[in-house]
C-alpha cells in the first residue's frame, strides 16, 4: 500500500513539475510581460526599467533555475502587476470560486444522476427523449451562450435577478445555474449510457429471475455498477472547482479564480499564472487519487485485484 | 448615563436614521466598465493608460487643467494662473483654500512633494534612479517604471523652486515652451504630502492616493470594484453624486445587458456596432464623440518590400478613410489633418492634408516601383483597437483592389507584432496627444529615444533632426515650420504610417441622466455635469 501511495505521489510531483516547467515556457515565449503589464504607449524606459526590476532581462534559463528554486522553498513569486504575493493573490480569489462551482456540482449531481437514471429505467419513453433530449442541449451549448441567454430572460425582461457582480446571494444564481445545467446534462447522458450497459447484463436478468424485487434489483446491483464512469465525470468536475468556472466567471463579471486567471495571462503575470496552474494540477491530481480509491470501495473485484497483486 | 437616558437611546437612534438620508439626496451612480486598473493601483504614473485617464481627474488634478468638456484648451486648476519669467522657467500661483481629500489645505509643499520625492523618489529628478523595489512593496520608494515615466514627461526638469506658500516655479535645465503642457498630464497630478509619509508603503499609497478631485477613493477591490464617495470640501461646488460607484464588467454584452436591467447607470467601452442595439431601447442613449487618440496604420521600412517608399505611398493612396469611418464607427469620428488636432492651438496647421484616396495613383506608384505582388505581412491583434480585426479586413481589400497583395496574420499581444523577426511589415497603432502640441503626440512615437526607433520599424535622420530642434524650439513661426516638414517626411516622402481617423469613446447610459462626454478618455461627474431624473 505504501508503495501504491508512494509511486502515485511521485507521478503527482512529476505531473505538477511538467505542468509548471511548461507553462513557464510557453508563457515567456509567447509575450514580454514588461511590454503587457505597461501598456503600449508606456515610454520604451518605462518597460526597460520593468523588465530589469523584475528579472525579465537575465537568460530564460537562469529565470526557470530561479523560479522552480523559490518554488521548492515554497515562495511561489509575487505578481508583477500589483507586487502582492501570488499565492495571496490566488487564495483570497479561492472563496468566490467556490461560491460558484460547489452549489454548480450540487446541482449537477442532484439533477445529472437522478435524471440519468430515470431515463435508462424508461428508454426509449417519452421521458426518455425528453431528458436527453434538454441533456443534449444542455452540454452542446456553450456556457457563455446559455449564460447570456439567462441573464436576457431573467434580468434584462423579467428583471428578477442581477446580471452580474458578486454582491449577494442573488448575484451568485445565474451563474450557479448556468454552470450547474450543463455539468448535470454531461451526468444525466453519462449516468444513462452505465446504467442501460449494466441493466442488460447477465447478472440483472438473474437477480430479475430469482424474484429479487425491481427496486432492489437497480438499488442494489444496477446502480453500485453503473457507479463508477459516473464517478470518474464526477472526479473530474471535482478536479475542475478551482479553474472550472473561468467562462462563466468573466460573462457574470465574478471575481474569482478564473478571472483572475485570464487576467494574469492576458497581463503575462507570470507568477500568478503559474501559482494558478499549480493549485489545478494538484486539485485535480487529489481529485484523480480519491477516485482511484472509491473504485476499490464500489467494484469489489477491483480489492481483490489489489490483494492479488499485493 | 441616567436609566431615561438609556431607554430613549434606540428610539432616538431609530428617529435619527431618516434624518441623516435626508441629508444627503444625491444620487449613488453605478458605471460599468471594461477594466478598472492594469495596475492595481490609481498613481497616475503607474496607469497611463485609456482605463487610467478616465479615472485620473475624478480624484487627482493638476495645476494646469485641461478642459475636456469642450476643445481641450489648458484652464486654470490648482492653479489660479502662470507666467513666463524666461522661456526654461514656469511660475504658478496656487489656488488658495484647497483640501485634499484628508483635509489638509494644499501648499506649494505639496507641489514640491508631488514632482520630487513622490514621482523621482529620494534621489530627486535627477538622481541616478536605481530603484530596484518591485512595485513599491518594501518601501516608499517608486517602481522604477514610475520614475522612468516622471523622467519622459518631464525630461528638463531641473527643480521645484517654492517661492512661498502659495507660489511655485519650475525650473527647467533647457527652454520648453510646452512646460505648461506638461504641468497639465496626469502624471503631474498634486497629491498629499502628509498621506504618502503615512502610508505603509508605496503600494499602499498607489492603492489610495489622496488627491484634491471631487470624489475620494473609499473602497477598492481589484478587478471588481471601485467606489468613490463625494469630496464636500471640493474647491470646484459640491460633487453632484453622493457616490460612485464603477465596476469592472470584462464583457460588452453584459455591460450593456446590466444598463438595461437598471443595474448600472453608465455603460463604458461601448463599440460602435453596438450603439443601435442600445438606441433601440428608447430609455437609453450613446454619447461619445472623437477623443485625442489617432488610430494608424504603421510600417516596417526595412521590411524588403516597403523599403521603396513608392509602395508605402500607394498604400496610403489606396485607402478610402471616409469608407471606414462610415462603415465602422457609424460616422461618429473624424478623420484629423495628418498627426495632429484641432487642439494644438497655434501648432495646428489647418492647410495640411492626408494623402488623398487615389487608386489610380497607387496603381501607377506600383508600376512605378515594379512590384509584383510579393506578400507584406500585416501582424495583427483581436480588436485591442475597437473595431481592430473589421477594419483590417476592409483595408486588405482596399489594397487588393490597386495589386497590394497583404496578408493578415494573427498575433496574440503587442511583444508578437513588433518582435523584430522576418515577417513583420504593416500594424496597427495609434497615437495619443497627450497636450496639444506636436511634441506631446506624433514625436512621443517617432524620433529619437522612442518605440519606433527602439522597435527600428522607421528612422529618419532628418527627421531625427527636425524633432530635437522643434523640441527646444521658442519661436513659434520656427516651430511650425519644423512641424510642417516633419509631417511631410513621415507622411509624404518616406511614410512612416497611414493616418485613419480619430478613436472615439463612447458611453451608454440612461437618456434621464444630463451628462456630457468629454473629448477624450476622462470621464467628468464633477459639479455641473451631472443631473440624474433629468
Amino acid at each position: 500500500m505504501l508503495r501504491f501511495v508512494a509511486s502515485r505521489i511521485a507521478r503527482a510531483a512529476l505531473t505538477i513539475s511538467m505542468v509548471v516547467t511548461f507553462a513557464f515556457i510557453v508563457l515567456r515565449m509567447s509575450g514580454d510581460p514588461a511590454q503587457i503589464i505597461m501598456g503600449a504607449d508606456a515610454p520604451p524606459e518605462a518597460v526597460d526599467a520593468f523588465r530589469t526590476a523584475w528579472g525579465l532581462d537575465e537568460p530564460i534559463w537562469v529565470q526557470y533555475l530561479s523560479y522552480f528554486w523559490a518554488i521548492l522553498q515554497g515562495d511561489l513569486g509575487r505578481s508583477m502587476r500589483d507586487g502582492r504575493d501570488a499565492i495571496v493573490l490566488v487564495t483570497e480569489r479561492i472563496p468566490a470560486t467556490l461560491a460558484l462551482t460547489l452549489p454548480a456540482l450540487a446541482i449537477k449531481i442532484g439533477l445529472g444522476i437522478p435524471a440519468g437514471i430515470y431515463a435508462a429505467l424508461h428508454r426509449n419513453s417519452l421521458a426518455d427523449r425528453i431528458v436527453m433530449v434538454v441533456a443534449v442541449a444542455g452540454f452542446t451549448v456553450p456556457s457563455f451562450v446559455l449564460g447570456l441567454l439567462l441573464v436576457l430572460l431573467f434580468a434584462v425582461q423579467l428583471g428578477w435577478l442581477p446580471s452580474g457582480g458578486q454582491e449577494s446571494w442573488r448575484h451568485a444564481i445565474l451563474p450557479v445555474v448556468t454552470l450547474g445545467l450543463g455539468g448535470a446534462a454531461v451526468l444525466a447522458r453519462f449516468t444513462r449510457s452505465a446504467m442501460l450497459e449494466v441493466l442488460g447484463q447477465p447478472f440483472i436478468r438473474t437477480a430479475s429471475a430469482k424474484g429479487v424485487p425491481w427496486r432492489a434489483v437497480v438499488v442494489g446491483h444496477a446502480l453500485p455498477n453503473a457507479a463508477i464512469p459516473t464517478v470518474t465525470i464526477i472526479g473530474f468536475m471535482v478536479g475542475s472547482l478551482i479553474a472550472g468556472a473561468v467562462v462563466v466567471e468573466s460573462v457574470f463579471s465574478w471575481p474569482g479564480v478564473g478571472r483572475l486567471l485570464v487576467v494574469a495571462v492576458g497581463n503575462r503575470d507570470l507568477a500568478v499564472v503559474q501559482c494558478v496552474l499549480l493549485l489545478v494540477a494538484v486539485t485535480m491530481v487529489c481529485s484523480n487519487l480519491i477516485v482511484d480509491l472509491l473504485y476499490g470501495l464500489l467494484d469489489p473485484r477491483l480489492r481483490g485485484a489489489a490483494r492479488k497483486a499485493a | 448615563m441616567h436609566r431615561r437616558q438609556l431607554l430613549a437611546a434606540p428610539a432616538l437612534a431609530v428617529l435619527a436614521r431618516p434624518a441623516v438620508a435626508q441629508a444627503d439626496q444625491r444620487p449613488v451612480v453605478t458605471i460599468a466598465v471594461q477594466k478598472l486598473s492594469n495596475s492595481n493601483t490609481f498613481e497616475p504614473p503607474r496607469e497611463q493608460s485609456n482605463v487610467g485617464f478616465r479615472l485620473h481627474g475624478l480624484y487627482a488634478e493638476q495645476l494646469v487643467g485641461t478642459d475636456w468638456l469642450r476643445d481641450a484648451r489648458l484652464v486654470p486648476g490648482l492653479a489660479t494662473a502662470w507666467r513666463r519669467p524666461d522661456a526654461a522657467t514656469l511660475e504658478l500661483t496656487l489656488r488658495q483654500g484647497v483640501r485634499f481629500h484628508d483635509g489638509r489645505e494644499m501648499t506649494a509643499e505639496d507641489v514640491a512633494f508631488s514632482f520630487g520625492e513622490r514621482l523621482f523618489g529620494t534621489r530627486g529628478a535627477s538622481g541616478a534612479g536605481t530603484s530596484t523595489v518591485l512595485a513599491g512593496t518594501n518601501s516608499k520608494e517608486p517602481p522604477a517604471e514610475v520614475i522612468a515615466v516622471g523622467r519622459r514627461t518631464y525630461p528638463g526638469l531641473d527643480r521645484i523652486e517654492i517661492v512661498d506658500r502659495y507660489t511655485v516655479r519650475f525650473v527647467n535645465r533647457t527652454p520648453d515652451v510646452t512646460l505648461e503642457g506638461r504641468v497639465a498630464q496626469s502624471v503631474g497630478a498634486i497629491l498629499s504630502r502628509e498621506a504618502f509619509a503615512a502610508a505603509e508603503n508605496w503600494l499602499a499609497w498607489g492603492r489610495i492616493p489622496v488627491g484634491t478631485g471631487p470624489y475620494r477613493i473609499a473602497e477598492f477591490r481589484p478587478d471588481t470594484m471601485l467606489v468613490m464617495e463625494a469630496h464636500d470640501a471640493y474647491w470646484g461646488g459640491r460633487p453632484p453624486a453622493r457616490r460612485l460607484r464603477f465596476v469592472e464588467v470584462p464583457e460588452v454584452s453584459a455591460r450593456v445587458n446590466g444598463l438595461f436591467s437598471g443595474e448600472y447607470d453608465f455603460a463604458c467601452d461601448i463599440p460602435p456596432d453596438q450603439i443601435t442595439v442600445v438606441e433601440r431601447n428608447s430609455r437609453f442613449e450613446v454619447l461619445g464623440s472623437p477623443i485625442n487618440n489617432i488610430r494608424k496604420f504603421s510600417f516596417d521600412k526595412t521590411h524588403p518590400v516597403l523599403a521603396d517608399a513608392r509602395i508605402r505611398r500607394a498604400m496610403s493612396h489606396a485607402i478610402d478613410r471616409r469608407m471606414l469611418v462610415e462603415t465602422l464607427w457609424a460616422g461618429r469620428t473624424v478623420i484629423p489633418r495628418g498627426m495632429q488636432l484641432e487642439s494644438y492651438g497655434a501648432m495646428y496647421l489647418a492647410d495640411w492634408e492626408n494623402p488623398r484616396f487615389d487608386p489610380a495613383e497607387a496603381r501607377r506608384l506600383l508600376r512605378e516601383a515594379n512590384y509584383r505582388g510579393e506578400p507584406i505581412p500585416y501582424r495583427l491583434l483581436n480588436n485591442y483597437y475597437t473595431s481592430q480585426v473589421a477594419n483590417a479586413q476592409i483595408a486588405v481589400e482596399m489594397w487588393r483592389a490597386v495589386g497590394l497583395n497583404v496578408q493578415i496574420e494573427m498575433r496574440e499581444n503587442f511583444t508578437q507584432v513588433t518582435a523584430r523577426t522576418p515577417g513583420r511589415g504593416v500594424r496597427d497603432w495609434s497615437n495619443t496627444s497627450i497636450f496639444g502640441d506636436p511634441v506631446a503626440g506624433i514625436l512621443r512615437a517617432l524620433g529619437p529615444r522612442t518605440e519606433a526607433e527602439r522597435n527600428a520599424e522607421w528612422t529618419n535622420p532628418e527627421f531625427d533632426r527636425v524633432a530635437t530642434a522643434l523640441e527646444a524650439e521658442t519661436d513659434m513661426e520656427r516651430r511650425r515650420a519644423q512641424f510642417r516638414r516633419i509631417l511631410e517626411i513621415a507622411e509624404r516622402e518616406d511614410p512612416c504610417y497611414i493616418v485613419l481617423h480619430q478613436a472615439a469613446a463612447f458611453t451608454a447610459k440612461r437618456r434621464d441622466i444630463a451628462w456630457r462626454a468629454a473629448n477624450g478618455w476622462a470621464m467628468n461627474f464633477g459639479p455641473g455635469n451631472l443631473r440624474v431624473g433629468a
